[in-house]
């Protein structure tokens, strides 16, 4: 176990660190150069002006709103194995099971419900999911609603939500 | 009884009856070996291989549950030569395996998921689309499905209908990769404990149509309980849960093990019994049909007890609880009231059989006749105080503590079901067990004891 630990010396101990203002002077000197450069060219700001503007550097790894999946035959991928959840830290994932009676699969649910209200957007359901039917890759990452009933959303609103980097089918079961 | 001679395994001294089961004397001292087909009820059928151990002086690893404890024996269960052996059947078990845990039912209390957990962990050789096919779906009745290809043919389901119910349903058709449990052509799985078969399957080729696909078996606690369903006292575990923003819900009951009992077994119709618990139950205070709330209730029946002062029956019903029992009786000593405990309805020969089912169908029958209760219908009364009897009694008025809904205009009480409480049940052989208290209502209703302490209070 010990050769594994690496023991690292503490830093703030020389003259310099203790005096403090060498430290505070590279401060003021990182604000007054971003005060110059704001002032000399007001167009390289680094602000969004939101909503107006909307952010462009959302990769696919970005953990927006949950989707569910559908097969290469269009149907749902989901076969409620409740693996999702069971590894939510925040229990809103709710899950009624039924048999499936279109012959994919045997088990599909009657009902899928995510309460992103209470959802911390993990993504651990999307770690847990052995048939990659549920997904975070639509991008979408503001929600509004008038409602709390408006956030929980249900399985036919997450089975319309379309992956936005270019995977929609699941990948799973080749 | 044969002598008891010592063996030694895996270094240490283990005391057996001589020409017992080795897998026997493994599993009683918690000595790890995997298994399949061994039950303890159904005894080696030695089909799985999986419980292989060394034994000095035998060229090859044999296999425990088929192995006579000798004296003197030496036996080896932990080496990296019998881990290998472990390893390699589970690999052939698993060869045409199907990967449906996420559908499976069973997952979670699959005898081949913990196996491959601690022997496994090697990939697959043969992919999805090499692996044999069979049926996946079939109904074999009694609420009993089949998948066939998640089935290991340890044999068990079949050995239960030949060895302990007599019925003969079950058999494995076929050889090699066309072997698989079926059923006569024609015929259905059919017996008052088929649904055992479910518990004894030790993947999830039979699961119980009652619970399949209602909850994963990790979400549920079980408690220990007593079934209700006859004066046996078959040990159970209530398998109940609490999901987020419901209400506590039994979704199943298992037989639990009591050798002085039930064994390893319940019959189906205790099994299904659960549902009572959860349907037609009375949730509100009644009177006269309307609803009415506590303060209401609780002063309708003070002046009852008043009216009918001396001419007051208490009855009883010979589910409930002994400490309830007792509590009621001393009640009743209190309000001058005479106590009856009618046995009678509870009498139901056809239910009876040679094996679990008891003609008395009442949970706690045994003390009521340990009590020495009074048995016969109350006559003669002005006001009957019934605690959850199922006989309807003709009297002037009638207070009813009752755990489900009924057709009375008389001031309908109700009480916990004896899942929401705990307590102790003789048996009709006078044996005393415990119930724990399994489930936790949003809105519980009162119990007995509680409903006593409102009323005098």
């Amino acid at each position: 176990m010990s050769s594994n630990i690496k023991v690292v010396t503490r830093h703030g101990n020389s003259l310099k660190d203790k005096l403090y203002l060498p430290a505070i002077y590279d401060g003021v000197k990182v604000t007054f150069k971003h005060l110059f450069d704001n002032v000399t060219d007001m167009n390289a700001i680094d602000t969004l002006e939101y909503p107006e503007e909307q952010p462009t550097d959302i990769t696919s790894r970005y953990r927006g709103l949950h989707r569910l999946t559908h097969r290469a035959d269009d149907t749902i991928a989901c076969v409620a194995c409740f693996m999702c959840a069971t590894a939510c830290p925040s229990n809103c994932i709710f899950i009624e099971a039924v048999d499936r009676e279109d012959g994919v699969d045997e088990k599909m649910p009657k009902s899928f419900f995510i309460d992103t209200l209470e959802c911390v957007f993990c993504g651990y359901c999307v770690e847990a999911c052995p048939c990659d039917a549920i997904r975070m890759d639509t991008g979408i990452f503001s929600l509004t609603g008038n409602s709390r009933e408006d956030f929980v959303m249900g399985k036919e609103q997450l089975l319309s939500h379309k992956g936005a980097f270019g995977e929609e089918v699941s990948c799973a079961r080749t | 009884m044969s002598e008891m001679i010592e063996i030694i395994v895996d270094d240490k001294t283990y005391r057996a009856e001589e020409g017992s089961l080795l897998i026997d004397l493994l599993i009683r001292e918690e000595i790890k070996v995997p298994y399949f087909c061994y039950h303890e009820s159904l005894g080696a059928d030695g089909n799985c291989r999986m419980c292989m151990v060394e034994i000095a002086g035998q060229k090859r690893p044999q296999i425990a549950c088929d192995t006579l404890v000798k004296s003197g024996m030496e036996v080896n269960s932990k080496s990296t030569k019998i881990e290998k052996v472990h390893t390699d059947i589970l690999e052939l078990e698993l060869i045409n395996h199907p990967v449906d845990c996420p559908t499976c039912d069973q997952a979670g209390e699959c005898s081949l998921q913990d196996l491959y957990m601690d022997y496994g962990l090697h990939d697959a050789k043969v992919t999805i689309v090499d692996k044999v096919k069979h049926d996946k779906k079939v109904d074999l009745g009694s609420n009993v499905m089949l998948d066939q290809e998640r089935c290991v043919l340890c044999a068990r389901c079949t050995r239960f209908t030949d060895k302990i119910t007599h019925t003969h349903e079950l058999g494995i058709i076929g050889r090699g990769d066309e072997a698989k449990v079926s059923t006569m052509p024609g015929r259905k799985l059919d017996n008052p404990y088929a649904m055992n078969v479910v518990d004894l399957c030790p993947v999830g080729a039979l699961t119980s149509k009652d619970f399949r696909f209602h909850q994963r078996v990790w979400f549920l606690q079980s408690a220990e309980s007593i079934c209700h369903g006859c004066a046996k006292g078959c040990n159970i575990y209530i398998d109940h849960n609490k999901m987020k923003y419901q209400d506590d819900v039994i979704y199943r009951f298992r037989p639990r093990r009591n050798d002085a009992v039930n064994g390893f077994y319940i019959c189906d119709e205790g099994r299904l019994s659960y549902k009572e618990l959860e349907t037609n139950r009375l949730e509100s205070m009644l009177y006269d049909g309307v609803v009415v709330d506590e303060h209401e209730a609780i002063a309708q029946y003070k002046s009852l007890l008043t009216q009918y002062q001396g001419r007051v029956s208490v009855v009883i019903d010979a589910n409930l609880y002994s400490e309830e029992i007792e509590a009621i009786v001393a009640y009743a000593e209190r309000i001058g009231a005479k106590v009856f405990a009618p046995l009678e309805c509870y009498n139901d020969p056809s239910f009876a059989d040679d094996m679990l089912k008891s003609a008395q169908r009442a949970a706690n029958y045994g003390a009521i006749v340990k009590m020495g209760l009074e048995t016969n219908m109350p006559s003669d009364a002005g006001l009957i105080i019934n605690f959850n009897h199922p006989t309807h009694f003709n009297a002037e008025a009638e207070i009813h503590f009752s755990t489900h809904k009924q057709e009375s205009n008389a001031l309908l009480l109700p009480m916990a079901a004896f899942s929401e409480n705990s307590g102790s049940l003789i048996n009709e052989v006078g044996l005393e067990q415990w119930c724990e208290k399994a489930v936790e209502k949003n809105s519980p209703a009162p119990t007995v004891l509680s409903w006593l302490e409102k009323v005098e209070g």
